[in-house]
Protein backbone atom coordinates (compact mmCIF):
# COMPACT_ATOMS: atom_id res chain seq x y z
CA UNK A 1 0.00 0.00 0.00
CA UNK A 2 2.85 2.13 0.91
CA UNK A 3 4.77 1.54 -2.21
CA UNK A 4 1.30 2.49 -4.26
CA UNK A 5 1.04 5.56 -2.77
CA UNK A 6 4.52 6.35 -2.83
CA UNK A 7 4.33 5.41 -6.48
CA UNK A 8 1.03 7.73 -6.86
CA UNK A 9 3.40 10.69 -5.44
CA UNK A 10 5.99 10.12 -7.99
CA UNK A 11 3.13 10.40 -10.64
CA UNK A 12 1.74 13.16 -9.05
CA UNK A 13 4.66 15.10 -9.31
CA UNK A 14 5.84 14.34 -12.72
CA UNK A 15 2.68 15.44 -13.98
CA UNK A 16 3.16 18.70 -11.93
CA UNK A 17 6.66 19.08 -13.43
CA UNK A 18 5.24 18.35 -17.21
CA UNK A 19 2.48 20.93 -16.63
CA UNK A 20 4.98 24.23 -14.70
CA UNK A 21 7.36 23.62 -18.10
CA UNK A 22 4.52 24.34 -20.67
CA UNK A 23 4.21 27.94 -19.43
CA UNK A 24 0.77 27.75 -20.93
CA UNK A 25 -1.51 31.19 -20.56
CA UNK A 26 -4.78 31.90 -20.34
CA UNK A 27 -6.63 32.36 -23.58
CA UNK A 28 -6.48 36.31 -24.71
CA UNK A 29 -9.01 38.23 -26.63
CA UNK A 30 -8.53 41.57 -28.10
CA UNK A 31 -9.25 43.26 -31.52
CA UNK A 32 -9.89 46.41 -32.95
CA UNK A 33 -12.89 47.79 -35.12
CA UNK A 34 -12.46 50.85 -37.82
CA UNK A 35 -16.01 52.83 -37.99
CA UNK A 36 -15.88 55.46 -40.70
CA UNK A 37 -17.59 58.45 -42.61
CA UNK A 38 -17.19 58.52 -46.69
CA UNK A 39 -18.27 61.71 -49.06
CA UNK A 40 -17.36 60.57 -52.22
CA UNK A 41 -18.07 62.96 -55.14
CA UNK A 42 -20.34 62.11 -58.19
CA UNK A 43 -18.73 60.84 -61.96
CA UNK A 44 -20.51 60.20 -65.05
CA UNK A 45 -21.45 56.96 -64.32
CA UNK A 46 -21.69 56.92 -60.67
CA UNK A 47 -23.63 59.69 -58.55
CA UNK A 48 -22.09 61.30 -55.55
CA UNK A 49 -22.82 59.06 -51.86
CA UNK A 50 -22.62 59.86 -48.13
CA UNK A 51 -22.14 57.20 -46.13
CA UNK A 52 -21.15 55.57 -42.69
CA UNK A 53 -19.34 52.11 -42.70
CA UNK A 54 -18.03 49.95 -40.04
CA UNK A 55 -15.24 49.45 -42.52
CA UNK A 56 -13.79 46.12 -40.71
CA UNK A 57 -13.57 44.70 -37.36
CA UNK A 58 -10.63 42.03 -36.13
CA UNK A 59 -11.09 39.50 -33.41
CA UNK A 60 -8.38 37.97 -31.76
CA UNK A 61 -7.36 34.93 -30.16
CA UNK A 62 -4.07 34.26 -28.69
CA UNK A 63 -3.08 31.54 -26.57
CA UNK A 64 0.74 29.96 -25.38
CA UNK A 65 0.07 26.60 -25.70
CA UNK A 66 3.54 25.54 -24.36
CA UNK A 67 7.07 26.91 -23.54
CA UNK A 68 7.75 28.56 -27.65
CA UNK A 69 4.50 28.12 -28.76
CA UNK A 70 2.09 29.78 -29.19
CA UNK A 71 -1.79 29.71 -31.24
CA UNK A 72 -3.43 32.65 -33.37
CA UNK A 73 -6.76 32.98 -34.47
CA UNK A 74 -8.12 36.21 -36.26
CA UNK A 75 -11.42 36.60 -37.73
CA UNK A 76 -12.21 39.35 -39.75
CA UNK A 77 -15.98 41.10 -40.58
CA UNK A 78 -15.87 43.69 -43.29
CA UNK A 79 -18.26 46.48 -44.60
CA UNK A 80 -20.66 46.16 -42.05
CA UNK A 81 -21.49 42.48 -42.04
CA UNK A 82 -24.75 41.42 -41.89
CA UNK A 83 -25.24 37.60 -43.02
CA UNK A 84 -29.34 38.33 -42.73
CA UNK A 85 -29.19 40.86 -45.26
CA UNK A 86 -26.22 39.86 -47.37
CA UNK A 87 -23.63 42.58 -46.76
CA UNK A 88 -20.05 42.88 -46.06
CA UNK A 89 -17.77 39.42 -45.85
CA UNK A 90 -16.93 37.40 -43.13
CA UNK A 91 -13.91 35.78 -42.97
CA UNK A 92 -11.29 33.60 -40.78
CA UNK A 93 -8.39 35.61 -41.48
CA UNK A 94 -5.77 33.18 -39.95
CA UNK A 95 -5.58 30.25 -38.02
CA UNK A 96 -1.97 29.38 -37.10
CA UNK A 97 0.54 27.80 -34.18
CA UNK A 98 3.76 29.37 -34.22
CA UNK A 99 6.91 27.24 -33.11
CA UNK A 100 9.55 30.27 -31.56
CA UNK A 101 12.83 29.19 -29.94
CA UNK A 102 14.00 32.63 -30.58
CA UNK A 103 13.12 35.67 -32.92
CA UNK A 104 15.58 34.88 -35.27
CA UNK A 105 13.97 31.38 -36.42
CA UNK A 106 10.30 30.79 -36.41
CA UNK A 107 8.04 28.27 -37.84
CA UNK A 108 3.84 28.98 -38.24
CA UNK A 109 1.61 26.18 -39.37
CA UNK A 110 -1.93 27.32 -40.44
CA UNK A 111 -4.23 29.51 -42.26
CA UNK A 112 -1.67 32.97 -42.04
CA UNK A 113 -0.81 36.05 -44.56
CA UNK A 114 2.29 35.48 -45.61
CA UNK A 115 5.32 38.47 -45.55
CA UNK A 116 5.39 40.09 -48.71
CA UNK A 117 6.76 43.64 -48.87
CA UNK A 118 6.30 46.35 -45.58
CA UNK A 119 2.49 45.81 -45.74
CA UNK A 120 1.28 42.83 -46.12
CA UNK A 121 1.08 40.90 -43.17
CA UNK A 122 -0.31 44.72 -41.45
CA UNK A 123 -2.76 45.72 -43.74
CA UNK A 124 -5.61 45.20 -41.75
CA UNK A 125 -4.52 46.30 -38.47
CA UNK A 126 -6.13 49.67 -38.54
CA UNK A 127 -4.76 50.80 -35.18
CA UNK A 128 -1.33 50.73 -36.18
CA UNK A 129 -1.99 52.74 -39.63
CA UNK A 130 -2.44 56.11 -39.93
CA UNK A 131 -4.86 55.69 -43.35
CA UNK A 132 -8.84 55.11 -43.34
CA UNK A 133 -8.47 54.52 -47.09
CA UNK A 134 -5.10 51.73 -47.51
CA UNK A 135 -2.77 52.43 -49.92
CA UNK A 136 -5.46 50.75 -52.96
CA UNK A 137 -4.12 47.00 -52.86
CA UNK A 138 -3.83 46.59 -49.42
CA UNK A 139 -7.49 47.99 -48.37
CA UNK A 140 -9.36 44.87 -48.38
CA UNK A 141 -13.02 46.51 -47.53
CA UNK A 142 -12.59 47.12 -51.54
CA UNK A 143 -12.13 44.06 -52.44
CA UNK A 144 -15.34 43.94 -54.49
CA UNK A 145 -13.88 45.85 -57.24
CA UNK A 146 -10.02 45.90 -56.64
CA UNK A 147 -8.77 42.58 -57.41
CA UNK A 148 -6.57 42.76 -54.39
CA UNK A 149 -5.91 39.32 -53.62
CA UNK A 150 -3.87 39.47 -57.05
CA UNK A 151 -1.23 42.16 -56.10
CA UNK A 152 -0.46 40.27 -52.85
CA UNK A 153 -0.49 36.99 -51.36
CA UNK A 154 -3.49 36.46 -49.24
CA UNK A 155 -2.86 33.49 -47.57
CA UNK A 156 0.10 30.65 -46.85
CA UNK A 157 -0.08 27.53 -45.39
CA UNK A 158 3.60 27.32 -43.73
CA UNK A 159 5.95 29.98 -42.87
CA UNK A 160 9.35 29.79 -41.81
CA UNK A 161 10.92 33.25 -40.80
CA UNK A 162 13.21 35.04 -38.61
CA UNK A 163 16.70 37.04 -38.49
CA UNK A 164 19.64 36.67 -38.90
CA UNK A 165 21.99 39.43 -37.20
CA UNK A 166 24.68 41.30 -39.19
CA UNK A 167 26.64 43.67 -37.10
CA UNK A 168 24.28 46.32 -35.90
CA UNK A 169 22.32 45.37 -38.77
CA UNK A 170 19.48 42.55 -39.24
CA UNK A 171 19.02 40.01 -41.97
CA UNK A 172 15.25 39.32 -42.41
CA UNK A 173 13.80 36.56 -43.93
CA UNK A 174 11.12 34.49 -44.55
CA UNK A 175 9.91 31.65 -46.77
CA UNK A 176 6.53 30.01 -47.33
CA UNK A 177 4.15 27.85 -49.46
CA UNK A 178 0.41 27.84 -49.81
CA UNK A 179 -2.28 27.10 -52.65
CA UNK A 180 -2.54 28.55 -55.75
CA UNK A 181 -5.97 30.21 -56.19
CA UNK A 182 -7.42 28.07 -58.65
CA UNK A 183 -7.30 25.37 -56.12
CA UNK A 184 -10.47 23.74 -57.25
CA UNK A 185 -10.19 22.21 -60.66
CA UNK A 186 -14.00 20.54 -60.89
CA UNK A 187 -16.20 23.15 -62.10
CA UNK A 188 -19.51 21.39 -60.86
CA UNK A 189 -18.44 21.53 -57.56
CA UNK A 190 -18.97 24.81 -55.13
CA UNK A 191 -15.02 25.45 -53.78
CA UNK A 192 -14.61 23.63 -51.43
CA UNK A 193 -11.01 25.05 -50.07
CA UNK A 194 -9.31 21.62 -51.28
CA UNK A 195 -6.89 22.01 -54.03
CA UNK A 196 -6.83 19.54 -57.11
CA UNK A 197 -4.50 21.02 -58.52
CA UNK A 198 -1.16 20.05 -58.30
CA UNK A 199 0.02 23.85 -57.91
CA UNK A 200 1.50 25.52 -55.23
CA UNK A 201 2.20 29.34 -54.11
CA UNK A 202 5.67 29.76 -53.20
CA UNK A 203 7.07 33.42 -51.87
CA UNK A 204 9.77 34.62 -49.88
CA UNK A 205 11.04 38.15 -48.37
CA UNK A 206 14.32 38.86 -48.20
CA UNK A 207 15.16 42.62 -45.66
CA UNK A 208 17.80 44.51 -44.10
CA UNK A 209 17.13 46.06 -41.08
CA UNK A 210 19.60 49.00 -40.00
CA UNK A 211 19.33 51.95 -37.38
CA UNK A 212 16.03 53.37 -38.86
CA UNK A 213 16.33 51.92 -42.41
CA UNK A 214 14.69 48.97 -43.53
CA UNK A 215 14.65 47.98 -47.40
CA UNK A 216 13.60 44.19 -48.56
CA UNK A 217 12.55 42.38 -52.01
CA UNK A 218 9.64 39.92 -52.41
CA UNK A 219 8.43 37.11 -54.60
CA UNK A 220 6.00 34.84 -55.27
CA UNK A 221 5.23 32.42 -57.82
CA UNK A 222 1.93 30.24 -58.44
CA UNK A 223 -0.36 29.81 -61.30
CA UNK A 224 -4.05 31.06 -61.98
CA UNK A 225 -6.43 29.98 -64.30
CA UNK A 226 -7.96 33.11 -65.30
CA UNK A 227 -6.90 32.70 -69.18
CA UNK A 228 -9.11 29.78 -68.78
CA UNK A 229 -11.10 29.56 -72.58
CA UNK A 230 -9.05 32.52 -74.51
CA UNK A 231 -7.65 30.01 -76.94
CA UNK A 232 -11.80 30.59 -78.45
CA UNK A 233 -11.49 34.30 -78.74
CA UNK A 234 -7.46 34.68 -80.49
CA UNK A 235 -7.47 35.05 -84.15
CA UNK A 236 -4.88 32.02 -84.45
CA UNK A 237 -4.32 28.37 -83.24
CA UNK A 238 -3.71 28.42 -79.71
CA UNK A 239 -3.87 24.83 -77.78
CA UNK A 240 -5.99 25.18 -74.83
CA UNK A 241 -3.75 23.44 -72.66
CA UNK A 242 -1.83 26.40 -72.95
CA UNK A 243 -4.16 28.83 -71.14
CA UNK A 244 -4.28 26.53 -68.22
CA UNK A 245 -2.53 26.95 -65.10
CA UNK A 246 -0.43 29.96 -66.23
CA UNK A 247 2.28 30.51 -64.49
CA UNK A 248 2.19 34.03 -62.32
CA UNK A 249 4.84 35.51 -60.63
CA UNK A 250 4.49 38.57 -58.07
CA UNK A 251 7.82 40.47 -57.36
CA UNK A 252 7.69 43.54 -54.82
CA UNK A 253 10.01 45.90 -52.95
CA UNK A 254 9.53 47.59 -49.91
CA UNK A 255 11.80 50.74 -48.52
CA UNK A 256 11.41 52.70 -45.44
CA UNK A 257 13.34 54.61 -43.23
CA UNK A 258 12.33 56.67 -40.07
CA UNK A 259 13.90 59.23 -38.53
CA UNK A 260 13.13 61.16 -35.19
CA UNK A 261 10.18 62.64 -36.18
CA UNK A 262 9.32 61.52 -39.74
CA UNK A 263 8.87 58.71 -41.84
CA UNK A 264 9.22 57.61 -45.24
CA UNK A 265 7.77 54.56 -46.80
CA UNK A 266 7.49 53.20 -50.21
CA UNK A 267 6.88 50.03 -52.02
CA UNK A 268 6.30 48.60 -55.60
CA UNK A 269 4.58 45.37 -56.87
CA UNK A 270 4.44 43.83 -59.90
CA UNK A 271 2.24 41.17 -61.18
CA UNK A 272 3.36 39.24 -64.66
CA UNK A 273 1.53 36.28 -66.39
CA UNK A 274 3.97 34.62 -67.67
CA UNK A 275 0.96 33.27 -70.63
CA UNK A 276 3.50 33.98 -73.54
CA UNK A 277 0.47 35.73 -75.75
CA UNK A 278 0.71 39.02 -76.71
CA UNK A 279 -2.79 39.57 -77.58
CA UNK A 280 -3.54 39.30 -74.25
CA UNK A 281 -2.85 40.61 -70.53
CA UNK A 282 -3.97 41.29 -67.19
CA UNK A 283 -0.80 42.14 -65.91
CA UNK A 284 -0.41 44.23 -62.87
CA UNK A 285 1.45 47.20 -61.59
CA UNK A 286 1.50 49.23 -57.96
CA UNK A 287 3.24 51.74 -55.90
CA UNK A 288 3.27 54.18 -53.41
CA UNK A 289 5.12 56.19 -51.57
CA UNK A 290 4.12 58.20 -48.35
CA UNK A 291 5.95 60.96 -46.14
CA UNK A 292 4.76 61.46 -42.65
CA UNK A 293 5.84 63.78 -40.21
CA UNK A 294 4.90 63.38 -36.13
CA UNK A 295 4.12 67.17 -35.57
CA UNK A 296 3.28 65.70 -31.32
CA UNK A 297 3.53 62.64 -29.64
CA UNK A 298 -0.03 62.10 -30.72
CA UNK A 299 -0.68 63.91 -33.89
CA UNK A 300 1.00 62.36 -37.47
CA UNK A 301 0.33 64.07 -40.55
CA UNK A 302 1.16 61.97 -44.20
CA UNK A 303 0.91 62.84 -47.89
CA UNK A 304 1.12 59.99 -50.04
CA UNK A 305 0.77 59.10 -54.04
CA UNK A 306 -0.91 55.77 -55.05
CA UNK A 307 -0.60 54.34 -58.64
CA UNK A 308 -2.24 50.89 -59.65
CA UNK A 309 -2.22 49.70 -63.30
CA UNK A 310 -3.98 47.06 -64.55
CA UNK A 311 -4.01 45.41 -67.98
CA UNK A 312 -7.72 43.92 -69.17
CA UNK A 313 -8.25 42.24 -72.36
CA UNK A 314 -11.42 43.03 -74.15
CA UNK A 315 -12.59 41.75 -77.33
CA UNK A 316 -13.89 45.51 -78.99
CA UNK A 317 -16.39 44.63 -82.14
CA UNK A 318 -15.81 48.18 -83.23
CA UNK A 319 -12.30 48.07 -83.82
CA UNK A 320 -11.36 49.02 -87.21
CA UNK A 321 -11.27 46.17 -90.00
CA UNK A 322 -12.34 43.32 -87.75
CA UNK A 323 -13.61 42.60 -84.19
CA UNK A 324 -10.25 42.17 -82.15
CA UNK A 325 -8.83 41.69 -79.22
CA UNK A 326 -7.53 44.95 -77.08
CA UNK A 327 -5.68 45.30 -74.46
CA UNK A 328 -6.72 48.02 -72.05
CA UNK A 329 -4.83 49.47 -69.60
CA UNK A 330 -7.02 51.43 -66.38
CA UNK A 331 -4.83 53.53 -64.17
CA UNK A 332 -5.79 54.80 -60.80
CA UNK A 333 -3.77 57.53 -59.28
CA UNK A 334 -4.69 58.61 -56.16
CA UNK A 335 -2.75 61.75 -54.22
CA UNK A 336 -3.54 61.67 -50.66
CA UNK A 337 -3.69 63.97 -47.77
CA UNK A 338 -4.60 62.72 -43.84
CA UNK A 339 -3.78 63.11 -40.69
CA UNK A 340 -4.12 61.06 -37.64
CA UNK A 341 -4.37 61.42 -33.53
CA UNK A 342 -3.75 59.12 -30.99
CA UNK A 343 -5.76 60.35 -28.01
CA UNK A 344 -4.71 57.49 -25.90
CA UNK A 345 -3.75 53.68 -26.67
CA UNK A 346 -7.08 52.55 -27.64
CA UNK A 347 -8.68 55.26 -29.64
CA UNK A 348 -7.22 56.90 -32.57
CA UNK A 349 -9.01 59.22 -34.81
CA UNK A 350 -8.26 59.89 -38.65
CA UNK A 351 -9.34 62.30 -41.16
CA UNK A 352 -7.86 61.96 -45.23
CA UNK A 353 -8.87 63.37 -48.34
CA UNK A 354 -7.83 61.16 -51.73
CA UNK A 355 -8.58 62.80 -55.10
CA UNK A 356 -9.22 59.82 -57.40
CA UNK A 357 -7.93 59.93 -61.05
CA UNK A 358 -9.08 56.86 -63.22
CA UNK A 359 -7.77 56.75 -66.68
CA UNK A 360 -8.51 53.95 -69.35
CA UNK A 361 -6.57 54.09 -72.35
CA UNK A 362 -6.62 51.45 -75.42
CA UNK A 363 -3.65 52.43 -76.97
CA UNK A 364 -4.49 50.12 -80.45
CA UNK A 365 -7.44 52.01 -80.76
CA UNK A 366 -6.43 55.50 -79.30
CA UNK A 367 -9.19 55.42 -77.30
CA UNK A 368 -8.35 56.94 -73.65
CA UNK A 369 -11.39 57.83 -70.91
CA UNK A 370 -10.67 59.53 -67.80
CA UNK A 371 -13.24 59.77 -64.63
CA UNK A 372 -11.95 61.71 -62.02
CA UNK A 373 -13.32 61.80 -57.70
CA UNK A 374 -12.85 63.30 -54.58
CA UNK A 375 -12.57 61.18 -51.47
CA UNK A 376 -13.51 62.62 -47.70
CA UNK A 377 -13.50 60.31 -45.21
CA UNK A 378 -12.79 60.57 -40.97
CA UNK A 379 -12.62 57.48 -39.41
CA UNK A 380 -12.22 56.22 -35.19
CA UNK A 381 -10.23 53.49 -35.26
CA UNK A 382 -10.55 51.68 -31.77
CA UNK A 383 -8.35 48.87 -30.49
CA UNK A 384 -10.14 46.66 -27.01
CA UNK B 1 31.41 87.83 -1.27
CA UNK B 2 28.70 89.00 -3.18
CA UNK B 3 29.72 86.85 -6.39
CA UNK B 4 30.74 83.77 -4.07
CA UNK B 5 27.02 83.44 -2.96
CA UNK B 6 25.44 84.75 -6.63
CA UNK B 7 28.03 81.73 -8.14
CA UNK B 8 26.71 79.55 -5.45
CA UNK B 9 23.53 80.41 -5.80
CA UNK B 10 23.57 80.09 -9.82
CA UNK B 11 25.22 76.79 -9.85
CA UNK B 12 22.61 75.88 -7.29
CA UNK B 13 19.96 76.46 -9.81
CA UNK B 14 21.83 74.98 -12.38
CA UNK B 15 22.09 72.00 -10.88
CA UNK B 16 18.27 71.88 -10.00
CA UNK B 17 17.27 72.47 -13.55
CA UNK B 18 19.94 69.96 -15.01
CA UNK B 19 18.18 66.94 -16.21
CA UNK B 20 18.60 64.00 -14.64
CA UNK B 21 20.94 60.85 -15.92
CA UNK B 22 18.39 58.00 -17.18
CA UNK B 23 19.77 55.11 -15.53
CA UNK B 24 19.32 51.47 -17.17
CA UNK B 25 18.92 48.88 -14.84
CA UNK B 26 18.39 45.04 -14.52
CA UNK B 27 17.37 42.23 -11.90
CA UNK B 28 20.67 41.13 -10.05
CA UNK B 29 20.19 37.79 -12.08
CA UNK B 30 20.94 38.80 -15.33
CA UNK B 31 24.11 37.94 -16.56
CA UNK B 32 25.53 41.08 -17.86
CA UNK B 33 27.12 43.90 -16.56
CA UNK B 34 26.96 46.07 -19.19
CA UNK B 35 24.42 47.02 -22.18
CA UNK B 36 25.01 48.20 -25.56
CA UNK B 37 22.36 50.62 -26.95
CA UNK B 38 21.99 48.84 -29.92
CA UNK B 39 21.42 45.50 -27.48
CA UNK B 40 18.89 47.68 -25.40
CA UNK B 41 17.03 48.62 -28.40
CA UNK B 42 16.75 45.13 -29.31
CA UNK B 43 15.32 44.11 -25.71
CA UNK B 44 13.12 47.26 -25.93
CA UNK B 45 11.71 46.30 -29.56
CA UNK B 46 11.78 42.64 -28.76
CA UNK B 47 14.12 41.42 -31.48
CA UNK B 48 15.93 39.91 -28.19
CA UNK B 49 14.03 37.83 -25.67
CA UNK B 50 16.59 35.64 -23.57
CA UNK B 51 19.89 36.62 -21.95
CA UNK B 52 22.62 34.62 -22.35
CA UNK B 53 21.80 32.04 -19.83
CA UNK B 54 18.57 31.51 -21.74
CA UNK B 55 16.52 33.29 -18.55
CA UNK B 56 13.64 35.63 -20.11
CA UNK B 57 14.02 39.20 -20.90
CA UNK B 58 11.52 40.87 -18.74
CA UNK B 59 11.19 44.56 -20.01
CA UNK B 60 9.79 47.23 -18.08
CA UNK B 61 8.27 50.47 -19.64
CA UNK B 62 7.28 53.59 -17.29
CA UNK B 63 3.37 54.76 -18.11
CA UNK B 64 3.54 58.42 -17.96
CA UNK B 65 4.86 60.42 -20.37
CA UNK B 66 7.79 61.62 -18.39
CA UNK B 67 11.25 63.87 -19.02
CA UNK B 68 13.17 60.10 -18.10
CA UNK B 69 10.96 58.28 -20.18
CA UNK B 70 10.97 60.79 -23.30
CA UNK B 71 14.77 61.36 -22.91
CA UNK B 72 15.33 57.14 -22.79
CA UNK B 73 13.61 56.87 -25.84
CA UNK B 74 15.57 59.85 -27.91
CA UNK B 75 18.77 57.98 -26.61
CA UNK B 76 17.33 54.70 -28.70
CA UNK B 77 16.76 56.60 -31.09
CA UNK B 78 12.95 56.26 -31.10
CA UNK B 79 9.93 58.44 -29.74
CA UNK B 80 8.09 57.15 -27.56
CA UNK B 81 4.81 56.71 -29.75
CA UNK B 82 6.81 55.51 -32.23
CA UNK B 83 7.96 52.37 -29.66
CA UNK B 84 4.19 52.26 -28.73
CA UNK B 85 3.65 51.66 -32.37
CA UNK B 86 6.41 49.15 -32.73
CA UNK B 87 4.93 47.02 -29.54
CA UNK B 88 1.33 47.33 -31.07
CA UNK B 89 2.50 46.34 -34.39
CA UNK B 90 3.99 42.86 -32.74
CA UNK B 91 1.16 42.67 -30.49
CA UNK B 92 -1.61 42.44 -33.58
CA UNK B 93 0.08 40.68 -35.50
CA UNK B 94 0.64 37.74 -32.95
CA UNK B 95 4.42 38.00 -32.75
CA UNK B 96 4.56 39.57 -29.07
CA UNK B 97 3.73 41.60 -26.15
CA UNK B 98 4.01 44.75 -24.92
CA UNK B 99 6.22 45.40 -21.94
CA UNK B 100 4.52 46.19 -18.59
CA UNK B 101 4.48 49.97 -18.05
CA UNK B 102 4.70 50.66 -14.01
CA UNK B 103 2.91 54.14 -12.74
CA UNK B 104 6.12 55.53 -11.02
CA UNK B 105 9.97 54.84 -11.31
CA UNK B 106 9.76 53.78 -7.62
CA UNK B 107 7.45 50.61 -9.38
CA UNK B 108 10.03 50.14 -11.40
CA UNK B 109 12.99 50.25 -9.23
CA UNK B 110 10.59 46.99 -7.37
CA UNK B 111 9.66 45.26 -10.19
CA UNK B 112 13.25 45.20 -11.77
CA UNK B 113 14.50 44.40 -8.08
CA UNK B 114 12.15 41.46 -7.63
CA UNK B 115 11.69 40.01 -11.34
CA UNK B 116 14.09 37.62 -12.46
CA UNK B 117 15.79 38.65 -16.27
CA UNK B 118 13.86 42.18 -15.45
CA UNK B 119 15.25 45.27 -17.39
CA UNK B 120 13.78 48.47 -17.17
CA UNK B 121 14.86 52.87 -16.62
CA UNK B 122 14.52 55.33 -13.88
CA UNK B 123 16.55 58.71 -12.57
CA UNK B 124 20.01 57.56 -12.24
CA UNK B 125 19.08 59.65 -8.77
CA UNK B 126 16.13 56.85 -7.91
CA UNK B 127 18.81 53.61 -8.32
CA UNK B 128 19.20 51.73 -4.77
CA UNK B 129 22.21 49.36 -5.98
CA UNK B 130 21.26 46.90 -2.89
CA UNK B 131 18.27 46.33 -5.53
CA UNK B 132 19.21 45.86 -8.98
CA UNK B 133 22.32 46.40 -10.88
CA UNK B 134 22.98 49.18 -12.84
CA UNK B 135 23.83 48.31 -16.91
CA UNK B 136 24.59 51.88 -18.52
CA UNK B 137 24.10 55.57 -17.14
CA UNK B 138 22.66 57.78 -20.25
CA UNK B 139 24.27 61.11 -19.41
CA UNK B 140 21.93 63.49 -19.95
CA UNK B 141 23.75 65.25 -23.27
CA UNK B 142 23.40 62.28 -24.83
CA UNK B 143 19.56 61.64 -24.90
CA UNK B 144 18.77 65.79 -25.62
Amino acid sequence: MRRITSLSLLLLLQVSVCLGQTSESPLRIFGYFQNSFNHQTGTAEDPEQNSFNLQQLNLFFQKDLAKNWRAFVNFEFLNNFSSIRQWGAGNLEEAWVRYRSNPRFSVKLGLMIPAFNNLNEIKNRTPILPYVVRPLVYETSFSEFIAVEEFTPARAFVQAYGFLPADEAKIDYAIYIGNSPNISTIADQAQSGIDTTDTFLVGARLGLRAADLKIGISATRDNANFFRGAEQILPREVPASKFIEVPRTRLGADFSFNSNRWIFEAELISVLYDDDTPEISIDKLFYYATFGFDLTDQLFAYASYWLTRQDFTAFREDAPNAPALVVAEVDVRVPTLGVSYRLNDRITFKGQFARVLIEEEVKRLQIRENNNLNFYSVAASIFF
Amino acid sequence: MKRVVLTFAFLLTTAAFAPAQVAVIANKSVPVDTVRKSKLLDFYTGDIRLWGNDEAVVVVDLKPRSDIKKRFYRYLGKRSSRMKSIWLKKMLSGEGDPPEALKTEEDVLHKVGNTQGAIGFLSASKVDSQQVKVLLIIPASAAQ
